[in-house]
């Protein structure tokens, strides 16, 4: 089980509740919606009380980020200021300066990994790039001054546009194995703001090869974060852990999460996810597919399903939003745990199941189920078609 | 190339004292090579041409073009250093003369001593007997990622690993990395003036492109030619390189071509070997092993498989 609780606002009882559920190995807390005070009694309790992996996004990245919503960071973080540009990376000093706060912060408390810090990446080959892969060499550097400190995992938030060149990705990767480090911190940032599963296939298939070069071919540890479903394909091509959160900006990164907004916006409606469709469905579609007689066929075979099977339809059940999160963990945890023996084997299973969950969108749609356009299964597609050319690349197919 | 000094074992007997018995081994790379004995003990005595203005801080800051007289002081430099520093028992070590210059028949000379290794090349025992059988090619995987690892803790590139520089001890059937004249310091100013040094069907696909070596080239280069190296003492084939091909031919094969598993060449490949030799000649740098022990493993792990 390597699923992690993506850490953010409103944690309330949401990481202790998948523990408790049995969903969640770990933990990715994060430094902007916490006070420090409470940030080291929260990894008290979770020491004290379970037996997890825990993990802190110093979220140092955030700092270049205008205007930054960026809460707790400025006043509470001692390694953050808001408002870095390119200049203030100008010089090894001051980038030896940013990964001592950083990593020293870490350090003193009781986190299993120490993240690296990192800027957002738009392009491999560009100053931001050279500046991450400064923050990276200055980061193992510092660790290894470090008295029996906690592994370092190198921190990596790219946008998904990076992924474009695969020649960019080659030389990108043989950076990221030159190094002795425990592995990487893996964060994509999406293009669409909207939650979807939805990946561009390119992408996705040098994705994939990313993870599997990184985890498998060269024995990293790879946490991929943010990830949601997509973390299941990950998992498969090599990933060691995926992180995903309870609001949709906790699943997956979006820079506008990052950005000061005017206040108010829509309250998320109620969805289930399913491990069949490999999707998150509205409760509504979930009621279509109900009265259409295919409701056994979407479940998910979790422990929370009982709350659906239970009641006379799924919109008359006792779903609520938290009661939505604990199954979306329980659900992806069920995907993980699916996952066994190599990659080849896993990914070759994870193709299988995208294939079964295109026919059932088919069967559906057949029987009048109306889907809208994030929930309508169109990722499938874009999926498969990245998981194949992914196999062929991995010399599997 | 530069010229070789003309030179006869009595004259180097005679010229340098504390040796004895010496006789002429031929050509070495760009020097000549003798063996003698130095209170008792055999090693092997190379020379080259002094430059004319030699100066003595020449070292790996490199601006040269190769060839040029000041090119074999770096090279020789670099070589003595190599040997000198480097841990691993399967490169080839420094004998008890340094780098020196002397004067023989009114030619100016660089000379050095390094360890005599009684035995053959793999160039030479491939010629002679073919092919070597599995797990000796093992065996000879092991030894030289230790000696690319041991380079590599002085963060140095060999950069000519082939058969015809790897002995093979009599004695002990072990293997030793000869020739660290080419030796890249990634972390120096080695480069060698746009120059590709080496021997180009043993090149890594980065190898080849100048522009990214300061970035692309480490270890993991060394770890593909030693892959092409195995495969063709395993298999008597070269990958990439036939009799009468071109150089383009080569070099687009190295760039593109998988080679075919060394198991639909010869019997007794296992699987294991197949994939470690495969994964060696990976394209990229990131395909192959990102620690030599992890090839170590690898090799042997598959030793015991099928």
């Amino acid at each position: 089980m390597t699923l992690y609780i993506q850490h953010g606002h409103a944690k309330s009882t949401r990481i202790t509740d998948a523990f408790d559920d049995d969903s969640a190995r770990g933990v990715v807390l994060a430094a902007r919606n916490e006070k420090v005070a409470n940030l080291d009694s929260c990894v008290a309790m979770l020491h004290d009380k379970y037996k997890c992996d825990i993990l802190f996004d110093p979220q140092f990245y955030v700092s270049t980020l205008i205007p930054a919503n960026d809460r707790y960071l400025p006043e509470e973080y001692p390694y953050y200021e808001l408002g870095r540009t390119a200049k203030d990376f100008i010089g090894r000093r001051k980038v030896d300066a940013y990964t001592k706060q950083t990593l020293d912060f870490q350090a003193d408390r009781l986190f299993d990994r120490l993240l690296s810090p990192t800027v957002i990446v738009n392009s491999l080959t560009d100053r931001w790039s050279q500046i991450a892969l400064q923050l990276a060499d200055s980061s193992i550097e510092h660790h290894a001054t470090l008295s029996d400190p906690s592994p370092l995992l190198i921190s990596v938030v790219i946008s998904e546009s990076a992924l474009d060149s695969r020649s960019e990705l080659d030389a990108f990767l043989d950076t990221l194995t030159g190094w002795d480090v425990q592995g990487y911190y893996l964060v994509v940032v999406r293009d669409d703001p909207t939650y979807s599963q939805r990946f561009d296939e390119g992408r996705l298939a040098r994705l994939l090869y990313l993870v599997h070069v990184l985890g498998d071919r060269n024995g990293y540890e790879v946490v991929c974060g943010y990830s949601d479903f997509v973390g299941i394909p990950l998992r498969a091509a090599g990933a060691t852990a995926f992180a995903t959160g309870w609001y949709q900006s906790l699943r997956q990164f979006h820079e506008k999460a990052f950005l000061k907004q005017k206040p108010g916006g829509q309250r998320a409606r109620l969805r289930y996810s399913s491990r069949p469709l490999i999707n998150s469905v509205m409760l509504s579609e979930l009621e279509s597919i109900h009265r259409a007689g295919y409701l056994d066929q979407i479940l998910s075979n979790v422990e929370l399903d009982s709350m659906i099977r239970r009641a006379t339809s799924p919109e008359r059940s006792e779903w609520t939003t938290q009661i939505s999160e604990r199954h979306h963990w329980q659900t992806l945890s069920a995907m993980n745990e699916e996952l066994e023996g190599s990659p080849k084997a896993s990914t070759a299973a994870v193709i299988e199941s995208v294939r079964q969950a295109i026919g059932l969108y088919t069967v559906l749609r057949g029987s009048g189920v109306p889907f809208e356009r994030s929930t309508d299964g169109e990722h499938l597609r874009e999926w498969l078609r990245a998981l194949t050319a992914f196999q062929r690349e991995a010399g599997w197919a | 190339m530069p010229d070789l000094p003309t030179l006869t074992a009595e004259q180097v007997e005679a010229a340098i004292e504390p040796v004895s018995n010496v006789s002429d081994l031929g050509r070495g790379g760009q020097k000549l090579v003798f063996r003698g004995d130095i209170a008792g003990t055999p090693y092997a005595l190379k020379f080259a041409i002094a430059p004319d203005e030699l100066d003595a801080t020449a070292s790996d800051d490199e601006d040269s073009e190769e060839g040029t007289d000041l090119d074999v002081i770096v090279r020789a430099s670099r070589e003595v250093e190599t040997m000198r520093d480097c841990a691993s028992p399967h490169m080839v070590k420094l004998g008890p003369i340094d780098l020196t210059v002397c004067t023989i028949d009114d030619q100016r000379l660089l000379y050095f001593t390094e360890e005599f290794i009684d035995g053959r090349d793999l160039r030479t025992i491939l010629g002679t007997d073919g092919p070597l059988p599995a797990d000796d090619v093992i065996t000879l995987g092991i030894q030289l990622a230790d000696a690319i690892k041991g380079l590599w803790d002085l963060q140095k590139v060999h950069r000519d690993i082939k058969p015809a520089n790897i002995m093979r001890r009599q004695d002990s059937g072990s293997f030793v990395l000869l020739d660290a004249g080419f030796a890249f310091d990634v972390v120096g100013e080695s480069l060698s003036g746009g120059m590709l040094v080496g021997t180009p069907i043993y090149f890594s696909p980065e190898q080849f492109d100048y522009s990214s070596r300061r970035t692309g080239m480490d270890f993991r280069s060394d770890i593909f030619a030693l892959g092409v190296t195995m495969y063709e003492v395993l298999t008597g084939r070269h990958p990439f390189w036939r009799r009468g091909h071109s150089s383009q031919t080569a070099f687009n094969n190295i760039l593109t071509k998988t080679p075919d598993p060394p198991s639909s060449i010869v019997d007794g490949v296992s699987v294991g070997l197949n994939e470690v030799i495969l994964r060696m000649l990976g394209k990229s740098p990131h395909l192959r092993y990102r620690k030599c022990a992890q090839l170590v493993k690898a090799l042997e792990a598959s030793r015991g498989s099928k």
